[in-house]
């Protein structure tokens, strides 16, 4: 594989992964990915709620290692005491307080490990009056604000189709990971970063914020259109085929006069509700409807180039089909590759969407079986002796 | 204490990178946003204050470039290069999100910066450097339809359009992973000494952060249907008005997940003579079952609990509901959330002054909290050209 000799650039960073569901794994995914060693511990009479989606975890899961342990049993708690001292970093993200109940608050993990980095990953974060509640991705995006702006005028909120927020919490617990670690490198300092998942959401929607405080105005759903600036037409368009929809944008008049050329609608480029783009943002339904009659028969992928052949803003609402098997773009930067899984085989994976110059990212392998690399770790990383491994899984304790 | 990043400098170009550089600003990072001498998009772009169109009245530029200094630099001028080179070369990090190859039109792209190993450029752009679509220009509404979360979003009747959420997904998520591989390449720089460029692909980006979409493709042949309010192909709803008309989502549809969630539920119900037909024992079996499973006992059940919900006001489904176990949350609106106690326990607002504006206002901060190098606020977004003379002296 080309550049197969570069550097990974998180070699030599060691990550203790109590994660599961997305969130979580969303973060130690980016880490590892990058070249982080991620040993996901688990335990087989709790195991996480999407081992069985066998997709969505093998994708999430690439790269990391798994060890089991039983943390009811001595030997089985001392083995990943074991590990937290040999990790940089340990994430989990179960419920608030569940991981410090399991035995491991922030100090305890701090003497195990000085300068260990601890990052929690919760709904509501592990301090404040509601730091208890529970949430999954959709019930974080409704409380933050997300939900509510994903909606189309006149009708409720549409919300996001999957938990946006279960991958967006796991960006910024891998952004905090790194950002400590840094501190960590310069000053030998570790810490504990108490993230919740709701805020990441709320962080991504300052702006509405700002406008309600300093000028009043409430949040209105926009739907597809363009407000800041104002620009029409800017919508999803029917397209032809089933269930086909394209995104046009005509941010000024060449480009609007460009999209009547290319839809052969010179009326619609003379016609005086449309001449100017104030005029078509005051007159948006018609517009989008006399452009929506012009697009509802064509074929979406060829309209598309015709579209974007004149410099008009345009793209299909790709399904992941599409963007799997004919988008060009994502073949040709092989942002899919392929990895093995030892009960599901050889399967594509979803890439990292950098690509380094003097370094590599890796999708080396897939999720691992619950356990499979319980002796590597206990041997490799923890210096457990074989014997004193098959003892400690006699007595069921890793 | 200062945060994290603080002793970093980055140098901050283009108008695809906004999110990338307030992260590292507000955790510390000094990050210098270099301009046009108009200003850059978001200036113009508004909201604006008191919706006067100002290039330092834009709400938009304030929410993104806190804890940023600004400059300005026409690169159109040698005298304006040379300045752009020697900023560039003080930095650790380049945010160079203006486009393909546009820098390099000016004599001023990475290539131009091959004497200065240890810098780490980042460049981010729609659908990256390479490939057979990189020159193509593209917007959010674009990026979101090419990059498949558009077609997972909206509403049960397919009549309708799949819907773009507000907010610039595109450009946060690329923002996102562009810190992420930032950071990676900074603490691979302290171990080699060596800089590398760095290319971001929004439309990757995108492509890669639609859940189970890729499952469903890769393993099960088949596209996920864009559902209202809950994810794509899932059968029962989540999401309702209350008896006030608020929007309130319950994960799961309200179904518990064990006794004692399920005893409180019906306390609950009972309270309001609302139970039905709900402890009879094929209904109690509910809650051992898998999302996909039950058929018409989950959906009875579903819709009784919902009926019973639609008869009480968002507070009170969200909060009696939360302390029955169940994990439901109000569809709140972006400003609802300024005024719940939850956020001000965490100490998780920002006030920023506000130019023009009679008051101070609250920004979110990001969610992470840090115990030993806080992210504290140091400066609202620059006044256009607020720190030429400071930075480019």
């Amino acid at each position: 594989m080309p550049g197969a000799e570069l550097p990974l650039p998180l070699e030599g960073v060691r990550v203790t992964d109590f994660t599961w569901i997305i969130a979580g794994p969303q973060a130690t995914r980016i880490l590892g990915d990058m070249g982080a060693d991620v040993i996901k511990v688990e335990n087989e009479s709790y195991l996480d709620a999407v081992r069985g989606a066998d997709g969505l975890h093998n994708n999430f899961h690439r790269n990391k290692r798994s060890m089991t342990a039983n943390l009811h049993h001595p030997q089985g708690r001392e083995a990943v005491e074991r590990l937290i001292a040999k990790s940089d970093v340990v994430i989990e993200n179960f419920s608030s307080g569940a991981f410090a109940r399991m035995g491991f608050p922030y100090e305890r993990l701090a003497e195990l490990k000085p300068d260990i980095i601890y990052v929690s990953l919760s709904g509501y974060g592990q301090l404040g009056r509601d730091s208890d509640y529970g949430t999954w991705g959709p019930t974080a995006q409704g409380a933050s604000g997300l939900t509510a702006m994903s909606r189309l005028p006149g009708q409720p909120p549409a919300g996001w189709g999957y938990s946006y927020l279960d991958h967006t919490a796991g960006f910024y617990g891998a952004i905090a990971a790194l950002m400590a670690l840094w501190h960590r490198d310069r000053t030998g300092e570790g810490q504990h970063v108490d993230m919740s998942q709701v805020e990441t959401g709320m962080m991504l929607a300052g702006v509405p914020m700002l406008d309600f405080q300093v000028n009043g105005r409430p949040y209105e759903a926009i739907g597809n259109h363009a407000v800041h600036p104002a620009v029409a037409p800017h919508s999803i368009y029917r397209a032809g085929g089933d269930d086909r929809w394209i995104a046009i944008a005509a941010e000024d008049d060449v480009q609007w006069r460009a999209l009547c050329d290319a839809l052969g609608a010179p009326a619609l480029a003379a016609d005086a509700r449309f001449a100017t783009n104030a005029a078509r943002v005051a007159a948006q339904d018609a517009l989008d409807a006399e452009i929506e009659q012009r697009t509802r028969e064509e074929e979406p992928f060829a309209l598309a180039e015709r579209l974007q052949a004149r410099g008009v803003l345009a793209g299909v609402c790709q399904t992941i089909e599409d963007r799997m098997e004919r988008d060009p773009q994502l073949a040709a930067r092989g942002f899919y590759r392929s990895a093995p899984h030892p009960a599901f085989g050889e399967h594509r994976f979803e890439g990292l969407p950098i690509t380094f110059s003097g370094a590599r990212w890796r999708i080396d392998r897939g999720a691992p079986l619950v356990g499979e690399h319980t002796r590597d770790v206990l041997r490799d990383v923890l210096g457990y002796a074989d014997a004193e491994i098959d003892a400690m899984q006699a007595e069921a304790a890793v | 204490m200062a945060g994290p990043m603080e002793g970093v400098r980055v140098v901050e170009i283009g108008d695809l990178g906004e999110l990338a550089g307030k992260l590292l600003a507000d955790a510390g990072a000094d990050v210098i946003r270099v301009e046009p001498p108009r200003g850059a998009r978001s200036r113009h772009t508004g909201p604006f204050v008191a919706d006067r169109p100002d290039v330092d009245g834009s709400l938009h530029y304030m929410a993104l470039n806190t804890n940023k200094r600004g400059v300005t630099i026409d690169l159109a001028t040698p005298a304006g290069v040379a300045a752009w080179r020697t900023l560039a070369a003080s930095a650790d990090i380049v945010i160079d999100a203006a486009g393909p190859d546009v820098l390099d039109g000016f004599g001023a792209g990475y290539a131009s910066f091959a004497d200065e190993p240890r810098l780490i450029w980042c460049a981010i752009t729609p659908f990256g450097l390479t490939g057979p679509l990189r020159d193509l220009p593209a917007n959010d509404l674009v990026s979101m339809a090419l990059g498949g979360i558009v077609m997972m979003c909206g509403y049960d009747d397919h009549e309708l359009p799949p819907v773009r959420p507000d907010g610039e997904h595109s450009l946060n998520i690329a923002g996102e992973y562009a810190v992420a591989g930032m950071l990676a390449a900074l603490l691979m720089r302290s171990r080699t000494g060596s800089g590398q460029l760095l290319d971001v692909s929004i439309h990757e980006a995108v492509a890669g952060t639609t859940e189970g979409a890729f499952m469903n493709w890769e393993y099960l042949g088949r596209n996920p249907e864009r559902k209202t309010g809950r994810h794509a192909g899932t059968v029962e709803g989540w999401q309702f008005q209350c008896a006030d008309g608020k929007w309130a989502v319950i994960f799961g549809g309200g179904v518990p997940r064990d006794q004692k969630q399920m005893d409180a539920l019906l306390t609950w119900m009972d309270e309001y003579d609302a139970v039905g037909d709900l402890r009879e024992p094929q209904y109690q079996e509910v809650m051992y079952l898998r999302p996909q499973e039950g058929g018409d006992i989950r959906h009875h059940f579903v819709v009784t609990v919902q009926a019973f919900m639609k008869t009480r006001p968002l507070e009170e489904v969200y909060r009696r509901g939360q302390a029955c176990g169940l994990p439901g949350a109000p569809v709140n609106q972006p400003e609802d959330v300024l005024s719940d106690p939850h956020w001000e326990d965490r100490g998780f607002w920002a006030t920023v002054e506000i130019p023009g504006a009679s008051a101070p206002a609250r920004l979110p901060r990001a969610g992470y909290r840090f115990t030993k190098t806080p992210v504290e606020f140091r400066r609202r977004a620059p006044l256009l050209g607020e720190h030429n003379a400071e930075v480019l002296a």
